[in-house]
């Protein structure tokens, strides 16, 4: 099977070059362990503000660990630890001053199971809002309303904004924690598989809606799906057994990848 | 990009959760410290009086040392009699329930009515066993004390029981069926095997439960201060025992009473450190 | 739901074995005896369960009956009547009623919240090595039989409260208006309020660990959510695990509830015995079940026994229907989480 067999749309995602691009997150030297086990092996990689970038690769090769260093979340555990520099702009996130809610203020997350929260859709929304600001209620209100309109949800659910989270169906679900995490106006958003429990037509949805978003946020985004990250992603990191293999511009990744285990793994090979 | 959150909104929200694990760490040291004080304080009163004698000697009239031997024998005899019970009447009840029933609608009550015995007074229990037997008989008895015991024993037994079987999967009892055993081989010689260690845990912590109820003996087998093996007759107890001697006012009982109530603890503790051994094994097995 | 009827699997086992017709016979004649005792085991087993049920109905009919003579005598003012006299034969159950719900109330107001904010340190803050043995000492708190508890109340907590804080209590609530009346009178030592508060180190270890148990159920995905909106622990715990298992813990605070209602032990040694209703928590008091193991040995005549008994009816009724509602609470839970 030929690379040029996987189709790749054309337009959108064509970046001429690197030139003039702003890291907004830089990866140096990272590694991290599971206890004694090292997950991840000196990864270097950046992550380009205003831009979507994919990481592939087959299962285990650390790219949720990857994507959960970064709002620190492995610091709910203890085993886990992560050595290197991160960089948010200029601050270095692993460095134990870091304070943690305000990395997570400015570093949103969504999972790959929706998560609701059990309470009203509206205070979803609103909860996360209320942690940062105090708003009057009518500010509240459009805030709330903005947040779901950029979530693509508004329409759905203007009109049952008391109903249970969770009485939504899973797409809906998962754009509501998008806006959820929207509300709270990060400046990147971490996509961890957010569509691997979701049906084709909600997942298209959300892909539309991380093109929308990209304007305003930085995103990365993990999926094991090839042809998602081809859609969807500006830059591509191609990630195996813990190791950053290769990274670039989607397009060239997905035509004319330089290593050969990128290669082996795009046009199926294994994985 | 984003407008910096408020610092004093995040410096009230710190603070709230400061104090709030504050108070979680409170409140973990409040409830750890009263576990180390009723046990300092019982190892404390009750070791002094603890000698060979406890084991040997009878409970003695005021104002003269003794032991506790026919209060701890008495106690043995009805629990094992309560054990011999319940335990085989919760393990049927609950095969039935996991086994035979476990989806209709006599399962689904007895299962209600079950988890409401579980945490019944058991002073209440002691009444019942009072009406049906000791009115019947017309005199208290240890076969009453025992039964009392046995109608606690038999709601902890059924849970368990019950609780255990679930757990067995179902490709044990469908490799069992496919070699033509018939159910009730199938359950005695299979499902029983692989529930085992948690039955047993499941008696062990009847045993722990019932070693120290004091409320259903009080008019079931009532107390008996001399020796006596007699079953149909009042029967001393550890738990009535200790009742008795740490409401007198009399020094040498008192004494008494903390000596039994270690002992009490002791065992009962060491029951449930078995149980959980068990249980751990059978986690890992 | 239920099975389908299947046919026996001794026969599926012989038609699927194929086997030839003599040993067929033989086997047949095998299998049947084993039939027969096979379901004489099913019938055993589901008269063991039918059992449970005459022992719950049992002790029903068996406590109605033995009021009988005193709800007969007495009526519904048995009820709401202070008095407790032996000698005049007249009963009323307002007092160990009163005594039992108040000695409840203090004790859950006290094991809930601070049950709750344990089971939150050992979800959320206790180190992975310290977990397993505050786990264990929790339980073993659950473990020690009822009767320590009233001895060592007895002897060493009343003492304690006698000398210690019950003075304090009286002269700091003095001049407070309401408040003088409820911690008023001299410092016995024993009474409502040092019953209620051993009665509440009893049920703590319960709520604990059924606390603990809802709370590691919540999904750790729901947690990372609002982790990951720079939620600090406490706001994790307060508005995402506590209402997600806020059903489980209800349930689990209704059992504590009904285990604090019957307990006897620890009551009677520190209650007082005194069959009236003060003003002051510092008076003493009783408890249903308090009286009826101090009184029941040594009750004459038929009315009193019977209005012993009348009382343990009074308390089942109590016990039973706060236990059964929190069944059901815990049952609706189960079935929304999905079995």
């Amino acid at each position: 099977m030929s690379v040029a067999a996987i189709t790749v749309p054309t337009v959108s995602h064509s970046v001429a070059s690197t030139e003039g691009l702003e890291e907004k997150i830089s990866i140096r030297n990272l590694d991290f362990y599971y206890g004694d086990h090292r997950a991840l092996k000196n990864i270097n990689v950046p992550l380009y503000r205003g831009k979507v970038t994919a990481f592939i690769g087959p299962s285990g090769c650390g790219k949720s660990t990857l994507l959960r260093i970064l709002n620190r979340m492995y610091d709910l555990y203890p085993n886990q630890r992560a050595t290197g520099h991160v960089r948010l702009d200029n601050e270095d996130i692993l460095s134990p001053s870091q304070d943690l809610n305000m990395l997570r203020a400015r570093v949103g997350m969504v999972f790959q199971k929706p998560t609701p929260f059990p309470m009203t859709i509206f205070e979803n929304i609103a909860f996360g809002i209320r942690l940062y600001e105090r708003l009057a209620k009518s500010e509240l209100d459009d805030r709330v309303r903005h947040a779901l309109e950029r979530a693509a949800l508004w329409d759905e659910v203007k009109d049952k904004l008391n109903a249970n989270g969770l009485s939504l169906s899973g797409g809906q679900q998962q754009r509501l924690c998008i806006a959820r995490t929207v509300a709270v106006r990060p400046e990147v958003i971490l996509f961890d598989e957010p569509c691997s429990a979701l049906d084709p037509i909600s997942t298209a949805k959300i892909e539309e809606l991380i093109d929308e978003l990209k304007d305003d946020y930085t995103i990365a985004i993990v999926t094991h799906n090839m042809q998602q990250a081809a859609r969807v992603s500006d830059f591509t990191a191609f990630m195996y057994l813990g190791e950053l293999v290769e990274f670039g511009e989607t397009t060239r990744i997905f035509t004319n990848p330089n290593d050969s285990r990128t290669q082996d793994y795009i046009t199926g090979r294994f994985g | 990009m984003s407008p910096r959150p408020q610092a004093s909104l995040y410096g009230v929200r710190r603070r709230r959760n400061a104090i709030s694990m504050g108070l979680a760490f409170a409140a973990t040291a409040f409830g750890l410290s009263w576990l180390v004080l009723i046990l300092a304080v019982l190892l404390w009163e009750g070791f002094g009086g603890l000698s060979l004698a406890v084991f040997t000697e009878m409970t003695p009239p005021p104002g003269s040392s003794g032991g506790l031997l026919n209060p701890i024998v008495g106690s043995l005899m009805m629990t094992f009699i309560a054990v011999l019970i319940g335990t085989p009447l919760g393990i049927l009840a609950g095969t039935y329930m996991a086994e035979y029933g476990r989806y209709d609608r006599l399962t689904t009550v007895v299962r209600f009515i079950n988890d409401i015995l579980l945490s019944a007074p058991s002073i209440v229990i002691g009444l019942f066993v009072y009406e049906v037997m000791v009115a019947q008989m017309g005199h208290f008895s240890g076969w009453a004390g025992a039964v009392s015991l046995a109608v606690i024993v038999v709601p902890v037994v059924v849970r368990t029981t019950e609780d255990m079987l679930i757990l067995v999967p179902d490709t044990l009892r469908e490799a069992a069926a496919s070699i033509g055993l018939p159910r009730s081989l199938m359950i005695t010689r299979v499902a029983y095997r692989a529930a085992r260690a948690g039955m047993v845990t499941g008696v062990l912590l009847a045993i722990a439960r019932i070693s120290g109820e004091t409320a259903p003996l009080l008019f079931t087998a009532l107390n008996n201060q001399f020796w006596s093996l007699n079953l149909n007759a009042p029967l001393a107890s550890l738990p009535v025992v200790i009742f008795q001697f740490a409401l007198s006012p009399y020094h040498d009982w008192q004494k008494l009473a903390w000596t039994g109530a270690l002992v009490t603890t002791l065992a009962v503790l060491a029951l449930s450190i078995i149980a959980r051994i068990l249980a751990a094994q059978r986690k890992t097995s | 739901m239920q099975p389908t009827e299947r046919p026996p699997v001794v026969d599926v086992a012989l038609q699927s074995a194929g086997i030839a017709t003599a040993d067929r016979l033989d086997r047949t004649r095998i299998l049947q005896r084993l039939r027969l005792s096979d379901a004489a085991f099913m019938h055993l087993t589901r008269a063991a369960a039918v059992t449970v049920l005459v022992i719950l109905g049992g002790i029903i009919v068996s406590l109605v009956w033995g009021s009988l003579p005193a709800l007969r005598a007495f009526g519904v003012s048995f009820l709401y009547e202070e008095a407790w006299n032996p000698v005049t034969e007249k009963f009323g159950a307002i007092a160990p009623i009163y005594g039992t719900v108040v000695t409840s109330v203090i004790a859950m107001l006290i094991a809930v919240p601070v049950g709750l904010f344990i089971a939150v340190f050992l979800t959320e803050l206790c180190p992975m090595w310290l977990r397993r043995p505050v786990g264990i000492a929790i339980e073993l708190l659950a473990g020690i039989p009822s009767i320590i508890y009233g001895i060592w109340g007895l002897f060493v907590f009343a003492p304690f409260l006698q000398q210690h804080v019950q003075p304090f209590l009286i002269s700091a609530f003095g001049d407070i208006p309401v408040l003088s009346y409820l911690f008023a009178g001299p410092p016995y030592g024993i009474g409502i309020l040092t019953a209620g508060l051993i009665l509440a180190i009893m049920v703590l270890p319960f709520i604990t660990s059924i606390s603990r148990d809802v709370f590691e159920a919540v999904p750790s995905v729901l947690k990372e959510a609002a982790y990951g909106l720079g939620c600090t622990t406490w706001e994790v715990s307060r508005y995402v695990v506590l209402p997600y298992a806020r059903v489980g813990v209800i349930g689990g605070v209704m059992l504590g509830l009904g285990r604090a209602l019957g307990e006897t032990m620890a009551v009677t040694f520190v209650i007082g015995n005194a069959h009236r209703i003060s003003g002051s928590l510092l008076a003493p008091g009783t408890t249903i079940s308090a009286t009826i193991a101090n009184e029941f040995t040594e009750a004459v005549g038929d009315l009193y026994t019977s209005a012993l008994i009348a009382l343990g009816l009074i308390l089942f009724v109590i016990t039973f229907i706060v236990l059964a509602a929190a069944r059901l609470l815990l049952m609706r839970l189960n079935a929304r989480v999905g079995a």
